[in-house]
């Protein structure tokens, strides 16, 4: 019993990263039709910036919030550098190449910095961990998952009562339309690169206590959570929220009764099986072409 | 067009041939030794440790005359800790730069992989941070792979005793990152168990960046295991530990060098006790040539605090090694390759990591390694800080 | 342009005979060898990316696929190098096939994610099964490269990879000037528009995904010969990223393209050595530079240039071509052409598009279909034309069962059909959208597209000849070698047309043939029509404009909330009160002589 809730309890937290991090290639998706490619690299951004601010003497809060306001940032930038030029083509190969490109150099710079070690980032939530039915977590780690959920509402509830938020929802819908309507369509996809980012440099401060900031950390989390937004269905934020704190479960289950060495393997076949039964995603609309 | 398209892809090719050929004149006029690391990637810490303590021997070797009346210099090529590329860095140093011997680098991969076009081209080797076994105990006679750094199934060895001596009733657990080291390692490990009549409990594994062990650390411990033999670098190493403290599961941790680093800095407390075999550090009492190497640490690369150099192995081992190739090229009295290779077996020096007397033994296909397990220390954290362990309040 | 392709052959050639003999040392010759491989997997993996416009970034696990059969058939079993490399080629065929099973359900950022899982699947595999792969250590002592149990020298083996790659060039270039290459643009440009002219695109992806899988198998083979030892660090997501970047770099879709994106980035890593700690910065900076001011590659934008600084005539004249009307009846004298659709019904959900419509499109007539916005006449169309199922009731042509068909299936039955939105080939020539058309008629087999052989090439200057005629006979000789993008709106309507006919149909469907047209241009189509019908195909029109309807149907029918309210002669169907109740709601016939819905002026 206790084996199994820590399982299923272990894996919540680290699905609550997937979830983010899918999440923010939700939000991407919907209002461009186009990815950070690596966006995992944010949850770098994000745990290493608040480490090393924490290490200059910084107070924690105020770290962790500049770490999440420079990951924001980051994602405006690259949309407007590296994601808008190539909206306009038929195939996906501009964007994905220059995200990709952008990745590089900014984990590139990222291991120059550290040298590959990875940085602490102290957090109280790590201090001592607490006890469920037998299974043992850091507070931290409880709270990943929880927030995870607190962002697919708090996103619900800037889509239906926000100015912003509608604008986006419109976007998703029609661009074209949306544009006739007199909406900034170029702003709304870049407040939503934005916002995509602000989520994952959450994820990376969240993370980092517990896995420690590093160049590379974000690197697996960014395709799995790609993986699961697509497994989950792209244009469905409770969809790809779910499937990512499933995944991360099924993972530790994987990696219990199976094999550790057997968790990639499992995981991306589903994920292929999945997306064969459905196209769409589980949870994703179906998008009929007229012809 | 075509015309065109003829000339740039010649005038391309001529690019190359003639970088490529300028090199291998510039060796000419001055002697090499080449060296593939990572200097890029999650351990490009390592590369940078081992530039820093090859120049600095390069450098003092260059201040007092050079060699055979020549100035050596460093060539250094980024493998990335890919082995094709390792490979591809080894014959470019060989081929194209002309270099006397090569150093080896950080990964176990890389090194394996090496031993294949060390051996085809014959220029010597020496290893001075990847530690396993096969690398240098490859069958090959002449063996043209050297090095001055630990040796897994020494450590095994070494670690095996140390868990014996803590463990209460021999449930002994080991747990090993999914990379060549590790899994080099895990033979090595059951050797050496088997040695002394036990058997591992559990043998876990973990890739790098995993960001939870407990599914490995329960099976450990519902096996009872009460000590762990670890193969990992300090950051899968704070990892397990987190995932101990998680179910408040303490064994006593005995680890490979891996987690020599930053450790204490990643875990805090949690560190606290956790052994580590290690060949150097900068932080013990130090002899008048480790003195002249901090001292140029310092002033040459700004590394003022010796408690901030995480891969004092890494530097040693490489000033180390550039010494001792000195040494072989001036016996030899020839940049050849294989008067050089011979001539490695004849040095005697006392090194900074430790007395080489001699370096290399011909006649004992375990001796082209030159760090011994006597050379092996003992070390645990405590408080943030790797100290020796005799002494220290682990040791009762 | 077309003649510069023997020269650049030649050139290609020459360069292959000098590297070994100006190489100054082993290394050097390595390094290029090292690129003859990378060079086999990314024009391999054009004609999957530049031909079919799909994106792999797997490759390097068809690679590891490739070099893990390789070696482990060479150790375990013994095998040489060349039944290693077929071995190894089959395999990665056979997961080729796999991989493009998923191009039916999924497409573009899908596929791409796709293809990563598969390149991570197989790399964990790599890792994981270590009985047969070597776990992480890899395997090593690969046996080196012997052919029929002779070792072979290192010019030997370069020969081999040498030889290999020129005709695996010279393979690529004449596989895109077949039909093969044309159907694998056609589907990557419009897929609709190349089914409705009977091309399976799953048949073209799956060739294009097989051809690219082949040749990363043979090229993984090769570099494990080469190496002597592999592990599953050599083929991580960063390789297929780096095999894309080859292809996009070097121009995607062109000839020479890859060869020259492989040479660059197989020797950038040597000079950005040079670079140190930050060459990983540097490598990405460039891949951005390359992206921002190289878009179509290197070729593409020397292409480009080139196309700019030495225009190509876009005429041809029209004596090349054979006569349109010798094209289209000769297909057509022994067949009547008649569809007989029976109680058709088509539901979206609760919504019912089409309920038991009954129509007959008797042979060699101009049957006109017609109805109010949202009558179902889409529905309809696209229901015949296999794009929609129906729910209930059936279809045939000639007898010849449609229900159920797919729609390029249908296509090959002898059903042509154009586009209410235009669907042409964009990037391709106006000729080359026609010569698309005529792909049921070529006979040519891959291996005849592959060797260029004689019968080939005659089979090709038929099609090209008959699409000339066709095109003249819609009146576009002069814009053969246009872009078909680049062509007026009116004229992109009559490319359809003359695209459609080269199918060589029996009926040929006009969905709104005049919307968006001028006077002038419903002129011309109006004659247009009555010069097919007067050949014998059938023609189904779909149209709001009356006047074209009144002045060349045969039969009307008309469609209103899904169902057939009347089918007769114009004459009739005018004066019947239903029908111009359904379009005006009330019964004042006189309303249906002006065009109800006027027509734009075109662009």
């Amino acid at each position: 019993m206790s084996t199994v809730a820590q399982y299923v309890l272990s894996g919540l937290a680290i699905g609550g990263i997937y979830a983010l991090v899918a999440l923010g290639f939700h939000i991407m998706w919907s209002a461009a039709r186009a990815v950070n490619f690596a966006h995992g690299d944010t949850l770098m951004i994000g745990g290493l910036v608040a480490a090393y601010l924490v290490a200059i003497g910084w107070p924690l809060g105020l770290a962790c919030l500049i770490a999440i306001v420079c990951g924001g940032l980051f994602g405006f930038v690259l949309e407007r550098m590296a994601v808008r030029p190539f909206l306009g083509q038929s195939n996906s190969i501009g964007w994905m190449l220059t995200t990709i490109a952008v990745g590089i150099m900014v984990e590139s710079i990222a291991t120059i910095e550290t040298q590959g070690y990875a940085l602490p980032l102290p957090s109280p939530g790590i201090t001592s961990s607490v006890q469920i039915m037998g299974a043992g977590l850091y507070p931290q780690e409880l709270a990943i998952p929880v927030i995870a959920l607190a962002a697919m509402a708090g996103l619900r509830v800037l889509q239906r009562r926000t100015l912003i938020g509608r604008a986006m929802q419109a976007v998703a819908y029609n661009k074209n339309a949306a544009a006739l309507m007199g909406i900034d369509v170029n702003l709304v996809v870049a407040f939503s690169f934005a916002l995509a980012s602000l989520l994952g440099a959450a994820a990376g401060v969240l993370i980092a206590p517990v896995v420690q900031a590093s160049a590379t950390m974000g690197v697996l989390p960014g395709l799995k959570g790609f993986a699961i937004a697509i497994m989950g269905g792209i244009t469905s934020a409770p969809g790809v929220v779910l499937t990512g704190l499933a995944y991360g479960v099924m993972e530790k289950f994987v990696e219990g009764y199976i094999s550790t060495s057997a968790r990639e393997i499992v995981g991306f076949s589903l994920m292929i099986v999945v997306l064969l039964a459905f196209p769409q995603g589980l949870f994703g609309k179906r998008e009929v072409a007229k012809v | 067009m075509p015309f065109q398209r003829f000339k740039r892809l010649r005038l391309m090719a001529a690019t190359v041939a003639f970088g490529l050929a300028s090199s291998a004149a510039m060796a000419e006029q001055q002697p090499c030794i080449g060296n593939s690391a990572a200097v890029t990637g999650p351990a490009a810490f390592s590369g940078l440790a081992i530039k820093m303590g090859a120049e600095i021997a390069i450098d003092e070797i260059n201040a007092s005359g050079g060699v055979l009346g020549k100035q050596l210099k460093l060539v250094q090529y980024d493998d990335a800790g890919a082995p094709p590329r390792g490979v591809d860095n080894t014959r470019r140093i060989a081929l194209a730069d002309k270099c006397i011997a090569i150093l080896g680098g950080f990964h176990s991969t890389v090194a394996v992989a090496q031993v294949d076009p060390v051996h085809e081209i014959g220029i010597p080797y020496m290893g001075v941070w990847a530690a396993n076994t096969k690398a240098i105990e490859n069958g090959k006679d002449p063996n043209f792979m050297f090095r001055i750094s630990a040796k897994d199934k020494w450590v095994a060895r070494f670690l095996v005793d140390e868990a014996l001596k803590v463990t209460k009733d021999g449930k002994i657990a080991f747990f090993y990152e999914n990379t060549g080291w590790g899994n080099g390692a895990l033979p090595d490990v059951k050797a050496a168990l088997a040695a002394k009549g036990k058997e591992l409990v559990v043998a876990e594994t973990f890739n790098w960046n995993d960001q939870d062990m407990s599914p490995q650390v329960m099976r450990a411990r519902d096996a009872g295991a009460d000590v762990i033999i670890i193969w990992s670098l300090d950051r899968e190493a704070n990892q397990v530990l987190r995932a101990m403290d998680k179910i408040s599961y303490k064994p006593t941790i005995v680890g490979a060098w891996g987690i020599s680093g930053n450790l204490g800095e990643l875990a805090g407390p949690l560190a606290n006790g956790t052994r580590v075999m290690q060949t150097y550090s900068f932080l013990t009492p130090q002899s008048e040539t480790g003195k002249k190497v901090l001292a140029t640490l310092e002033s040459k690369y700004g590394l003022k605090d010796p408690s901030t150099i995480k891969a004092a192995s890494g530097i040693a081992n490489a000033y180390d090694a550039v010494y001792l190739l000195a040494d072989a090229i001036k016996i030899a009295g020839s940049y050849d390759w294989p008067k050089v290779q011979q001539a490695l077996y004849q040095v005697e020096r006392d090194g900074l990591v430790a007395p080489y007397k001699p370096a290399f033994d011909k006649a004992d296909p375990e001796r082209n390694d030159a760090l011994l397990p006597e050379h092996y220390l003992l070390a645990v954290w405590h408080d943030g800080k790797l100290i020796p362990f005799a002494g220290s309040p682990y040791d009762k | 342009m077309k003649r510069l392709y023997p020269l650049g052959f030649l050139a290609f050639a020459l360069i292959l005979l000098a590297v070994p003999l100006a190489s100054n040392n082993e290394y050097e010759l390595r390094l290029f060898m090292l690129f003859l491989i990378y060079a086999i997997i990314a024009v391999g993996l054009n004609v999957l990316v530049g031909l079919s416009g799909l994106v792999s970034l797997g490759q390097a696990g068809l690679f590891a696929l490739g070099a893990y059969t390789g070696a482990i058939v060479a150790i375990r079993l013994g095998f040489d190098m060349i039944s290693a490399t077929i071995v190894a080629a089959i395999i990665s065929g056979l997961f080729g096939v796999l991989l493009a099973y998923p191009t039916v359900r999924v497409r573009g950022v899908y596929l791409a994610v796709v293809t990563i899982a598969f390149g991570l699947i197989i790399e964990n595999i790599a890792i994981e099964w270590q009985s047969l792969t070597g776990g992480t250590t890899g395997l090593m002592s690969i046996p080196a490269p012997n052919a029929f149990g002779i070792r072979l020298s290192g010019y030997a083996y370069y020969a081999v990879l040498a030889v290999t790659l020129f005709l695996l060039v010279v393979g690529t270039h004449n596989l895109k000037h077949s039909r093969y290459g044309r159907a694998m643009l056609a589907v990557s440009q419009s897929e609709t528009a190349a089914r409705a002219l009977g091309l399976s695109p799953t048949t073209m992806r799956t060739l294009a995904f097989v051809v690219s899988s082949v040749t990363a198998g043979i090229a993984g083979t090769y570099y494990a010969f080469l190496n002597s030892y592999i592990s599953p660090d050599i083929f991580t997501f960063t390789d297929s990223v780096r095999f894309l970047l080859m292809v996009i770099l070097g121009g995607a879709a062109s000839t020479f393209g890859p060869l020259i994106g492989a040479y660059i980035l197989t020797y950038l890593p040597e000079y950005l050595q040079e670079f140190a700690v930050w060459q990983k910065f540097a490598y990405g900076a460039l891949l951005l530079v390359v992206m921002f001011a190289l878009p179509r590659g290197i070729m593409g934008s020397l292409g480009a240039l080139f196309a700019r600084l030495r225009p190509r005539a876009v005429a041809v004249a029209a004596s090349e071509g054979l006569p349109a009307e010798a094209t289209l009846s000769r297909d057509l004298s022994h067949m009547r052409a008649e569809l007989v659709t029976r109680d058709l019904t088509v539901r979206f959900g609760g919504l019912t598009a089409l309920s038991a419509a009954s129509v007959r499109v008797k042979p060699g007539e101009v049957h006109a279909l017609i109805g109010p916005n949202g009558a179902g006449k889409s529905t309809f169309v696209n229901t015949i034309s296999g794009f929609y199922q129906p729910t209930s009731g059936e279809f045939e042509l000639d007898g010849v069962q449609l229900t159920g068909l797919r729609s390029h299936e249908i296509a090959r039955v002898g059903l042509a059909r154009t586009f209410q939105n235009t669907e042409l080939f964009g990037d391709m020539t106006v000729l080359e959208n026609v010569m698309v058309g005529c792909q049921q008629r070529l006979t040519y087999g891959i291996a005849a597209s592959i060797l260029h052989t004689l019968s080939m090439r005659r089979e090709e200057e038929q099609c090209r000849r008959e699409s000339i005629g066709l095109l003249s006979f819609v009146g576009l000789e002069d814009f053969a070698h246009e872009e078909a993008r680049f062509l007026p709106f009116g004229l992109q309507r009559r490319l359809e047309i003359a695209r459609a006919l080269a199918a060589g149909p029996r009926l040929l469907l006009l969905d709104e043939p005049a919307a968006g047209l001028t006077t002038q241009e419903i002129d011309d189509l109006e004659a247009m029509i009555r010069r097919i019908a007067g050949l014998g195909i059938s023609v189904l029109l779909i149209e709001h404009h009356v006047e074209l309807i009144m002045a060349v149907a045969d039969t009307v029918t008309v469609l209103d909330y899904g169902q057939v309210i009347a089918s007769d002669t114009p004459a009739v169907v005018q004066a019947d009160p239903r029908v111009v109740e359904a379009y005006f709601g009330t019964s004042d016939s006189t309303h249906l002589q002006s065009d109800p819905q006027p027509s734009e002026a075109s662009a």
